[in-house]
């Protein structure tokens, strides 16, 4: 039985949910710096849980916060002095393995995504964003790309917003007259 | 008579009954997609049923949970990809099995003995509940809060990857409970003087950044990945192939229920420790085990899914969850204005049987799902990652937002999306951070209640923990396994070997 089994040789990215990334006795491109951000993070927010009480009284507000910030600051120094031990591994890059331009690309996506939320509204926004998305991913088509989103789309608001009822920002577009519309093609079809 | 009814609440209730059904088909298809695991899905979706009542949404959770676990099990024999980390285990005799052409026996016996396991679980879940509430009344604050850390310690340790990490990542989670006004005496924590931090970071953000948008940005390396079709026919077994496994099964069920049972140890470890069982009993197995071995298969299934009743009895009981998906349950179970702890089965005991009924339902509606539509199953693994994962992004988005109406959970959720994402590359386990939000409330609350009841004196707090048998053992247990970590302990090792050798 090998707690560290995984079913990916090649890619130590955690695949799957169940097979976190990294090996044991090697560092990956970016982890040192990764460990260090981590301790010096750990120890600002120390700094900052000493600040909410200081050492005023045991059951004191901040004295929580500074015990498990204190534990932080510990643990991710020892883990960047493990780190720093570890030999590098050698076939692996930071832009190829760690951060690809794809996985850039894509969080740029999401901030905008977040920003256009709001004054477009949840339909043209994440209508752009899947038909980018997918074709940037699935390099087919614009027929292919226009009928899987927009598709999933439908779907995706039909589900969310009429029948699970989520409230989404409805921006520019007239959404509450679509809802009505569906609301009473359900209960005219219901009865 | 009325526990006999609120059991069988689901079965009276057809759009309940419906809702466990879909709940748990969602889950074994969610749990069997490589990529897409049970943990997303329950935290992507515990956000849509927000606005929902506490029945119908507890009935679709808890469908996704039990086929989730079952559904983690098909692509590790398919694929040799855990989907689920409790899958981790099956995918070492499960995939040999496949490679040879028995992909569809594999499966049948998969069902059938995760269908047996779930039953006893959930049986014992009933069975012990009640007494484990009853003694969880007279736990002091002190003992909460042993138990909240012994758990965060416990899945920091036993999840696979190193412990000092899992430590990190416990105390991360506390310290982002911690965010916010404190609830006790309104001064500000980690607030930073922002105003938008006042108010706490949505746990639900964490989660889903965590848990979706993190493994979403990962998968999207894997693109291009072609999914495998495989040949499955013949998929439910015989009765005989049944009888023959059910000794064995009754015995991993046991390990699988205790392991699940335990504050912080959930189905992953179950199935590890029920595998090595089986290596150990089995003296002549047919197959060697890792070369397809059936025992080897049966051993991890039944104990994954006997270990999600076991799970729920300290979830349910005392407030603690046993893994992250339980983390997470537990976070829905609080958007819905319950509060598991002891207090649970005393106010609302029907909600408790309720549950037990929905996971019985939802067991029989695995066994039937998993044996049959084999066809469609094959059509939705193959599902292009290239459609999958915008589409996650887009939930995750759309549930992060739906909780508060706010923008900002989106970003926290971004956030913690990108962050999560280093953590898995440098191999940080996630589930504790998920614990560590959960029970941080628990923790900072108890804390504070057992040293104001001891006038704010450790030594009376240390005196009250070594006279009472139960804070003396959750005590021995925690510094245990810290100890266990540290170089001392690996001196004592080499000195009390070097003596008996």
């Amino acid at each position: 039985m090998d707690p560290e089994f995984r079913g990916d040789i090649d890619h130590h990215d955690g695949t799957s949910d169940a097979t976190p990334g990294g090996y044991r006795e090697k560092r990956r491109p970016g982890e040192l710096a990764f460990a260090l951000f981590l301790t010096l993070a750990s120890l600002f927010l120390l700094y900052s849980a000493y600040g909410i009480s200081g050492f005023e009284a045991l059951s004191a507000p901040g004295a929580i916060p500074m015990a498990t910030t204190l534990v932080m600051a510990v643990s991710a120094g020892i883990v960047a002095l493990r780190t720093a031990r570890l030999q590098r591994v050698t076939t692996e890059t930071l832009s190829k393995d760690i951060l690809p331009v794809t996985v850039i690309v894509f969080i740029g996506f999401l901030i905008v995504f977040g920003l256009a939320l709001q004054p477009l509204g949840f339909v043209l926004t994440a209508a752009l964003f899947l038909i980018v998305a997918i074709k940037v991913l699935a390099k087919r088509g614009w027929g292919y790309t226009l009928a899987v989103s927009l598709g999933s789309l439908v779907v995706i608001w039909i589900v969310f917003r009429v029948v699970f009822t989520v409230l989404l920002p409805a921006g520019i577009l007239p959404e509450a007259e679509f809802i009505q519309f569906f609301r009473t093609l359900i209960s005219k079809g219901a009865f | 008579m009325e526990t006999f009814l609120a059991i069988l609440t689901v079965f009276t209730q057809p759009e309940l009954l419906a809702l466990v059904g879909i709940g748990t088909f969602a889950g074994i298809y969610i749990g069997a997609i490589p990529g897409l695991s049970v943990t997303m899905a329950v935290s992507i979706l515990i956000s849509f049923t927000f606005s929902w009542d506490v029945y119908p949404a507890i009935s679709l959770m808890v469908g996704i949970y039990m086929g989730g676990v079952y559904g983690g099990s098909r692509t590790a024999i398919l694929l040799n990809i855990p989907g689920a980390p409790s899958a981790i285990a099956t995918a070492m005799d499960g995939y040999p099995m496949a490679q040879r052409g028995e992909a569809g026996q594999a499966i049948g016996v998969t069902t059938v003995m995760s269908f047996f396991g779930g039953l006893i679980g959930i049986l014992v879940l009933a069975l012990a509940a009640p007494f484990v509430s009853e003694f969880a009344l007279t736990f002091q604050p002190r003992d909460y809060m042993l138990l909240a850390v012994l758990g965060i310690l416990l899945v920091g340790s036993l999840s696979s990857g190193s412990m000092v990490k899992g430590i990190f990542a416990g105390a991360l989670g506390i310290a982002i409970g911690a965010v916010g006004r404190d609830p006790l005496t309104f001064t500000e924590r980690f607030t930073f003087d922002f105003q938008i931090m006042e108010g706490g970071i949505s746990f639900i953000a964490v989660m889903i950044g965590m848990f979706g948008v993190s493994e979403a940005l990962i998968q999207l390396q894997n693109v291009g990945m072609k999914a495998v079709r495989q040949k499955i026919d013949k998929i439910v077994p015989s009765f005989s192939t049944i009888k023959t496994y059910l000794p064995l099964s009754l015995q991993t069920s046991t390990i699988g229920v205790i392991i699940g049972a335990l504050p912080g140890t959930g189905g992953d470890i179950a199935a590890l420790m029920a595998y090595d069982h089986a290596k150990r009993v089995t003296k002549n197995p047919k197959i060697p085990f890792g070369k397809g071995a059936m025992e080897g298969l049966v051993a991890p299934e039944t104990a994954n899914n006997a270990a999600v009743g076991g799970a729920f009895i300290p979830m349910m009981t005392l407030g603690i969850p046993g893994d992250a998906v339980t983390a997470i349950m537990i976070g829905a179970l609080f958007i819905h204005g319950l509060n598991p702890g002891p207090m649970l089965m005393i106010d609302q005991p029907d909600m408790f049987w309720f549950i037990i009924g929905a996971l019985f339902t939802a067991n029989i509606f695995m066994l039937i799902f998993g044996l049959t539509g084999i066809k469609i199953f094959t059509k939705i693994v193959e599902m292009p990652r290239s459609v999958i994962i915008p589409l996650i992004l887009l939930l995750s988005i759309v549930g992060a937002y739906a909780v508060n109406n706010s923008i900002t959970d989106v970003y926290w959720m971004l956030g913690f999306g990108v962050f999560g994402y280093f953590m898995r590359h440098y191999g940080y386990p996630l589930g504790p951070v998920i614990l560590g939000v959960i029970l941080s409330r628990l923790l900072d609350d108890n804390w504070r209640r057992a040293i104001i009841s001891e006038r704010e004196d450790l030594g009376r707090f240390f005196h009250g923990v070594f006279t009472s048998p139960l804070s003396c053992v959750l005590f021995v247990a925690v510094i245990l396994i810290f100890v266990s970590q540290t170089p001392l302990w690996t001196a004592i090792k080499k000195r009390v070997f070097a003596k008996t050798s």
